[in-house]
């Protein structure tokens, strides 16, 4: 496949992105607003010599998505809110067992079923963790369909990297949005990793190996977790992502991903062409949260406004990265006929902030 | 030491102390797998996918590549393992209370999709490593620690018969059950589980064994008085038979 320019709904974007990256298998479960991810792997998979299996639960989504990694093989699923809770079995067990895949979140109106609605309420279950035990994954969101094309091969390398579920979360909106994207040539981001050192392919080239996530004396359940720990430190000095701008003199700096911190990028111009001191920060990478671009503001900072489509989430981490040091504010709300804020509601609150 | 592998084969490694209650009959089953895949010549190429419980240690005395999957989704791991690697032989091995409690959802799926995946679900009626609850094949009457006055029907309903759950999926082609009550049976246990093995090795579609089972710690018996209840109570109700074998067909791998 070549590289091209396509009007793409963003979850088919999804779907483009990670076949063209080396994705062969793919296991879901009808969802909305994350289905036309399993609708568009279906058709182009077999060109690419790959499957899309339709299971029947997200339970058993799961499941087979860590026994198909299991092979070293690159596959991946995708889901919502509901279907992403069902998932958390095989999400933590993945993460015990040094699983590389990836799963794509397209987030709605939380919590019990929920409302079909684009909303960003998966924050705390993505970066938290569903799951029991202590246990992280890599977390990215994507806040276009471009930068959805340009972070896909990056996931692969993170997840075959660390061995590692790797999460992309996308708000619905953007989920459903359809805008124009450069896809990239086919190339198996995976093919750079060499898996024969731990896959489970039979014995033919090596000695048997055994997959166990249980620890069968209490001394292997400490080192078990140890290992994991170091890891994650690992992942948190070097993997930080995120987009800022304007923040070096701003009074103000606003903070928001996905949808909300696309809109920063018009909100800082705007604002700044009417002489306001205002920056904004984008995180790209929820896990690990981009603490250091918090801790590198100024003195001049003296109000953050977070604005998100849930109740307060991301607000958390941004409170424990300038632990104190500067007032945090919220804006935020979930559900209703428009699920989101305008730009001239963020750019309210932001006067409000400034005192104007 | 005597090379006891140049005697069994390979497979099973007998150099292993089993971790198995004396008398328990996952040993022998166990042993039966090992064989199978050991005279199909499938060895090195050959993943076993065991469930949550005693079953679970199965693997540990076969020198193959092993998954210990989480508690009832083997069938399920097995499907993505078999759709990433078909040219490998994936069975799943667990007991009653992974296989068709916590499990049958994915079991039954898993046989519906009739995708050349092999299952051994060792039926002892019990959850022995928790230390003898229920399970959805205890006996009626059954006493279990969580049964204290036998299972009661009308609370707990009937053991269940998991072949005959799938007697009518097309993609299941070899379907049998079987015990290792006496040494006829073990034999007869035999040969089912090498066809089912068979069967995938073909890709002629889904295998299914169960294998019933007695479990004298779960149960608090005297081993001797288990295997006349595994002879008598449990091979009355789960009643030893080859239901469907196809493995007589065309191949198709």
């Amino acid at each position: 496949m070549i590289q091209e320019t396509l009007f793409l709904k963003n979850t088919e974007t999804f779907a483009e992105s990670l076949a063209r990256c080396g994705v062969k298998y793919h296991f879901a479960y009808p969802i909305t607003p994350a289905t036309d991810v399993m609708k568009r792997m279906a058709v182009i998979l077999p060109r690419y010599g790959g499957q899309m299996m339709q299971m029947e639960s997200e339970l058993a989504v799961s499941s087979a998505l860590a026994g198909a990694a299991c092979t070293g093989k690159l596959v991946a699923t995708s889901s919502s809110g509901p279907g992403l809770t069902l998932m958390h079995e095989a999400i933590g067990f993945m993460c015990a067992a040094y699983l590389p895949c990836i799963v794509v979140d397209s987030m709605r109106v939380g919590p019990g079923d929920g409302d079909i609605l684009g909303a960003q309420s998966d924050y705390f279950v993505v970066t938290r963790g569903g799951a029991h035990g202590d246990y992280r994954t890599v977390v990215l969101a994507p806040s276009s369909g471009q930068e959805i094309a340009d972070l896909v091969p990056h996931g692969i390398r993170l997840a075959y990297r660390y061995r590692i579920p790797v999460v992309f979360v996308i708000d619905g909106v953007s989920a459903q949005t359809t805008e124009s994207t450069t896809l990239p040539a086919y190339n198996d981001y995976s093919a750079e990793f060499d898996t024969s050192g731990w896959a489970f392919t039979g014995t033919k080239d090596h000695a048997k190996r055994a997959l166990i996530t249980g620890s069968y004396s209490h001394q292997d359940g400490y080192e078990m977790n140890e290992r994991l720990r170091a890891k994650y430190e690992v992942i948190r000095d070097k993997e930080q992502m995120w987009e800022q701008d304007g923040v070096e003199d701003a009074e103000l700096v606003v903070a928001a991903f996905g949808i909300h911190g696309r809109m920063c990028r018009d909100l800082v111009s705007r604002m700044r062409a009417d002489g306001k001191k205002v920056g904004f920060i984008r995180p790209i990478t929820l896990w690990p949260f981009p603490d250091r671009a918090f801790e590198a503001l100024g003195s001049c900072v003296q109000n953050i406004l977070v604005v998100e489509m849930n109740l307060g989430q991301m607000v958390d981490d941004v409170r424990l990265a300038v632990n104190g040091r500067i007032p945090v504010h919220f804006l935020g709300k979930t559900g209703g006929d428009l699920p989101m804020y305008t730009l001239a509601d963020m750019i309210a609150e932001a006067d409000r902030l400034l005192g104007e | 030491m005597e090379n006891l592998s140049a005697k069994y084969g390979k497979t099973l490694n007998l150099d292993k102390l089993t971790s198995y209650c004396p008398g328990c009959g996952h040993g022998v089953v166990t042993r039966l797998v090992a064989e199978a895949i050991e005279e199909l010549g499938i060895m090195e190429r050959t993943i076993a996918i065991v469930g949550i419980g005693c079953g679970g240690f199965s693997h540990h005395y076969m020198d193959i590549d092993a998954i210990e999957a989480t508690h009832g989704r083997a069938p399920s791991f097995a499907l993505g393992y078999k759709l990433a690697m078909p040219e490998n032989i994936v069975f799943t091995y667990a007991g009653d209370g992974d296989t068709c409690a916590i499990g049958l959802g994915d079991l039954l799926h898993a046989a519906n999709k009739g995708m050349p995946i092999t299952t051994i679900m060792v039926n002892n009626t019990v959850f022995g490593m928790t230390g003898g609850q229920m399970s959805p094949t205890t006996l009626v009457g059954q006493v279990t620690a969580t049964t204290a006055k036998g299972r009661d029907t009308a609370l707990q309903g009937y053991p269940l018969l998991v072949p005959e759950m799938m007697r009518s999926m097309e993609g299941v082609k070899f379907l049998a059950r079987e015990s290792v009550a006496t040494p006829k049976a073990i034999r007869k246990a035999k040969r089912s589980i090498r066809k089912a093995f068979e069967c995938q090795v073909r890709g002629l579609g889904y295998s299914f064994v169960e294998v019933v089972v007695p479990c004298p710690t779960g149960l608090k018996m005297r081993v001797r008085d288990s295997y006349a209840r595994c002879a008598n109570e449990m091979t009355d109700y789960f009643k030893p038979q080859v239901f469907r074998d196809e493995t007589e067909q065309v191949d198709v791998a």
